[in-house]
């Protein structure tokens, strides 16, 4: 019995690495066939990207292969990996993560016009090695029935006395909340950030806990006034299953800041990538306005290429502006912002 | 003279393999441990002045009181079950073990989203009651929570194995405390309390070492315990040598914890003088009692699967339209054919050890039983990394350039191998125990040799043994999530992957029916369990 449970196993065995897309490498290494693919490392997960990608697929006839995780992990695999790394592609949820990646010496310059054209030059990195894909701000949302929001205009407002026990935010171990504390180290210095961090932690209405989601219920369900969050949130409890989140994405009113601190999804361009040339095709289709419109809607977010209109549930909101930074500095003060959450006792 | 040699050669099969097995066990682990072994740097100086005090409390808190409430809604119900006939007995018997079908993380997802302002019950209130309750009220996301989620879905740990102690082992005392004129209580707290104590420690030791590990809950609520911080100092620093430093405690602290109940159960053992085993005869319950007793069963049946169950139905009813395709088939394919893999794999590996253990004396084979059962207690994301490093030398050995063996499904299913052989091979090893040695060596002396004896004369006889270990580690691997985030390959996402992705965007309802089909393959799997036991002990203990 053991012997055909054995032989059973063999067989398994050998039937799936030889249908694992991963070890398409050991058998064009043997039967040495020609790679017509790329290989996407990605945080992003919605079932509408499957979708663009098999879009690019039936264009370009260049298969996508796709390996999903957290985007730390994804980093630190790709590290390890080396320069025999599976990953051409990165795609993150965060410009700090991008340039974490890019500090570490696992990016290099996307070589495309196309690209530049694309893309304006604040949500590119300095020397091209990523590119952002979608737009997202973080925002204050607040009660309408008993916030006037026309009370709150700068992220320092949130510290004033007024608001004690009425804000929610989520934990400072959330890589929003680091880079947006982080974009005030850049433009403000680091004893503002932190002044500002524990103004805002002594505002809290609750120890940090949830996603962003909870922050609004919890505006909803009265907890406080004002929450922290990221926009496309709104847009998805709008469109929730749940008929109870949608009454309370109607509850809840979207302030823009001045100076808005926005975040992005983007891609980077690995340092060892072996598809390099359908890397860039993969980036350059992601960018076109065509892919932008469908890409950044998925997510309710606001397409990186300024020739592609928001959504209209976004431009309701109406418009803002936004730091004037580059991306960039968010994650060169990701670390200082850590230590600051940490050494002030956010949660 | 010739016999003779073809038997050392046949034992040397056994051992042969064993070693090897271990040492692919034991490099990937040293690999990392050795880490602890590098200066300290600057990130762990911020670390031990900042956090590790809230790390330590935190786990403090969450492992001593999910351990005594494990104990409690574990060992009750258990010794109930034992000891009297009830409406319902046989059903409960089965179903308690049920909560384990539902990994913590998705319970945690679905019960936030039970009591949460947009849950059922708060929106229930609201909208035909017109109450508006405080809803601090019905947060679960705290350390009490956590405490909560941890208990109802991990206790079955402790219940399975007491029942099976207490079912097998405690009629003869029982009996003679019954006969001596105890009351029920006296005999529990006397006579039950003490000799199981070998048993509740075997299952809370499972549950302890499933709350250090566990991610997917505190993450969610907001608690920062040994496993974030070791995700948050590798992945989010990207400080290794700090996570493993980290690993290396929070391992002292499961030792120590191991350590300090060995020590107070100090010389105190309770073997038994008979190997007969023979089941106690169940009081008859009527009445109130019955009726009491039943309640308390079922309530925990209702909160542990059957409340959850239901929310999470209703939630795929809610969400099917939307998102259910034939990608669901090919996810449920993935998770089923990986989990089926690797649970024969651990357990032809757990066979091959466990009998080289037995037959062997020697220090090594005492050194093989701990090294096989390494893995449960390291955190899963330092397996992974260890694994992965491994992988990649393999790598540069075979073909530079180029990654041949990483992240194939291979390097999965070794991790899973890595992580879970301690439960295929405690099973198995359970199997050999009960057996004991006298047939294998009546077959020897018969000049058998080791590997037809195992075949002809072991392997028959722990098959149930081998066959439950099986179905606990499917169960395992099924519900496992960080090792298969981390080290999956292109393409590849199972039903816990999928789950997980939809919950981290937010998206509870659409993490529904990738749940339920978890639950429902792990409840077959539990069931199946069940039946099995029943069949093998229907002679003796029912």
């Amino acid at each position: 019995m053991k012997k055909s449970l054995f032989i059973l196993a063999l067989a398994v065995l050998v039937g799936t690495v030889s249908s694992t897309p991963a070890s398409a490498g050991f058998f064009d290494f043997l039967f040495g066939k020609d790679n017509g693919e790329v290989n996407l490392y990605t945080n992003r997960h919605y079932d509408t990207d499957a979708e663009l990608l098999k879009q690019f697929e039936e264009k370009t006839g260049i298969k996508v292969n796709v390996l999903k995780g957290g985007s730390d992990e994804l980093i630190e695999r790709i590290n390890r990996e080396g320069e025999s790394t599976n990953a051409d592609l990165l795609i993150t949820a965060d410009a700090g993560r991008l340039h974490r990646a890019k500090a570490a010496g696992l990016l290099q310059t996307i070589d495309s016009e196309t690209v530049l054209n694309n893309i304006p030059a604040n949500l590119r990195d300095e020397d091209n090695q990523w590119t952002a894909l979608t737009v997202r701000g973080r925002v204050v949302v607040y009660a309408r029935n008993r916030v006037n929001p026309l009370e709150i205009n700068t992220y320092e407002d949130l510290t004033a006395a007024k608001w004690n026990d009425k804000i929610l935010v989520r934990s400072s171990s959330n890589i929003y909340n680091q880079s947006l504390l982080a974009s005030l180290i850049a433009t403000e210095g680091e004893e503002y950030a932190r002044a500002w961090a524990e103004g805002v932690l002594n505002n809290m209405a609750r120890t940090p806990k949830g996603n962003d989601r909870a922050q609004a219920t919890a505006v909803a369900a009265g907890t406080g006034d004002l929450a922290i969050m990221n926009t496309y949130y709104i847009g998805k409890m709008l469109n929730s299953s749940n008929p109870e989140e949608v009454k309370v994405g109607k509850q809840v009113g979207v302030r823009f800041l001045d100076e808005t601190h926005i975040n992005v999804s983007g891609i980077g361009l690995t340092k060892h990538a072996k598809n390099k040339d359908n890397a860039i095709k993969l980036i350059e289709f992601l960018t076109d306005a065509q892919a932008q419109e469908f890409f950044a809607e998925a997510n309710y977010e606001y397409p990186a290429n300024p020739s592609v209109e928001a959504s209209a549930l976004l431009k309701s909101w109406g418009e803002f502006e936004t730091q004037d930074i580059n991306l960039t500095k968010l994650g060169e003060f990701n670390q200082k912002a850590v230590e600051i959450f940490n050494e002030i006792g956010w949660q | 003279m010739l016999k003779r040699r073809n038997l050392e050669s046949q034992f040397n099969i056994w051992s042969i393999s064993s070693f090897i097995i271990i040492m692919f066990v034991l490099i990937p682990n040293a690999n990392i441990l050795l880490n602890i072994f590098e200066p300290a740097n600057e990130n762990w100086n911020h670390i031990k002045e900042y956090l590790l005090q809230d790390y330590i409390i935190n786990s403090t808190i969450l492992v001593l009181f999910t351990g005594i409430f494990s104990i409690l809604i574990g060992l009750i119900p258990a010794w109930l079950i034992t000891q009297y006939e009830f409406p319902f007995r046989n059903f409960f018997k089965w179903a308690l073990i049920l909560p384990l079908a539902i990994p913590p993380y998705i319970g945690a997802y679905t019960y936030n989203g039970l009591l949460n302002y947009t849950g059922v019950i708060q929106t229930s209130l609201r909208n035909y009651l017109g109450i508006n309750v405080n809803p601090t009220y019905f947060d679960i996301m705290n350390i009490k929570g956590a405490i909560f989620i941890y208990t109802i879905f991990l206790f079955p740990y402790v219940f399975i194995i007491t029942r099976s102690f207490l079912a097998k082992q405690s009629a003869s005392l029982v009996e003679a405390s019954r006969t001596l004129g105890r009351s029920s209580f006296e005999t529990f707290r006397y006579v039950v309390l003490p000799i199981s104590r070998t048993a509740i420690v075997a299952g809370t030791s499972l549950v302890v070492l499933e709350v250090l590990n566990d991610y997917g809950v505190v993450k969610y609520f907001g608690i920062t315990t040994f496993s974030t911080a070791i995700f948050k100092t590798w992945f989010g620093m990207g400080d290794l040598n700090s996570a493993v430093r980290l690993s290396a405690l929070l391992m002292v602290f499961v030792s120590g914890f191991l350590l300090i109940e060995k020590f107070s159960r100090g010389a105190k053992r309770f073997s038994y003088s008979t190997t007969k085993i023979r089941p106690l005869s169940r009081i008859k319950l009527s009445g109130v009692k019955a009726f009491l007793v039943s309640t308390f069963c079922s309530l925990i049946f209702a909160i542990g699967f059957l409340i959850p169950t239901l929310q999470l139905l209703h939630w795929s009813w809610l969400s099917y339209a939307k998102i259910l395709n034939i990608d669901f088939f090919i996810f449920s394919f993935n998770s089923i054919f990986v989990a089926l893999f690797a649970s024969i794999l651990i357990i032809i590996i757990s066979i091959i050890v466990a009998n080289t253990v037995r037959i062997s004396d020697s220090i090594f084979s005492k050194i093989y039983s701990k090294v096989a059962i390494l893995g449960y207690s390291i955190p899963g994301a330092v397996i992974a990394v260890g694994i992965l490093l491994f992988f990649l030398g393999l790598d540069r050995l075979i073909y530079s350039g180029r990654l041949v063996l990483t992240s194939t499904i291979l390097m999965l299913i070794f991790a899973y191998i890595i992580r879970f052989l301690a439960i295929g091979y405690n099973s198995v090893e359970s199997g050999f125990d009960k057996v004991g040695k006298s047939f294998f060596e009546a077959s020897r002396t018969l000049g058998v040799g080791i590997t037809k004896t195992f075949f002809k004369v072991d392997l028959p006889m722990i098959k149930p043994a081998v066959i439950s270990g099986f179905l606990l580690v499917l169960i395992e691997v099924l519900k496992e999530l960080p090792l298969t985030l981390i080290l999956r390959p292109f393409n590849f996402d199972t039903l816990a992957t999928k789950a997980f992705e939809y919950a981290s965007d937010e998206m509870i309802h659409e993490a529904a029916i990738s749940s339920i089909i978890i639950i429902l393959i792990c409840g077959l799997a539990i069931y199946g369990i069940h039946k099995l036991s029943a069949r093998k002990g229907s002679k003796n203990v029912n």
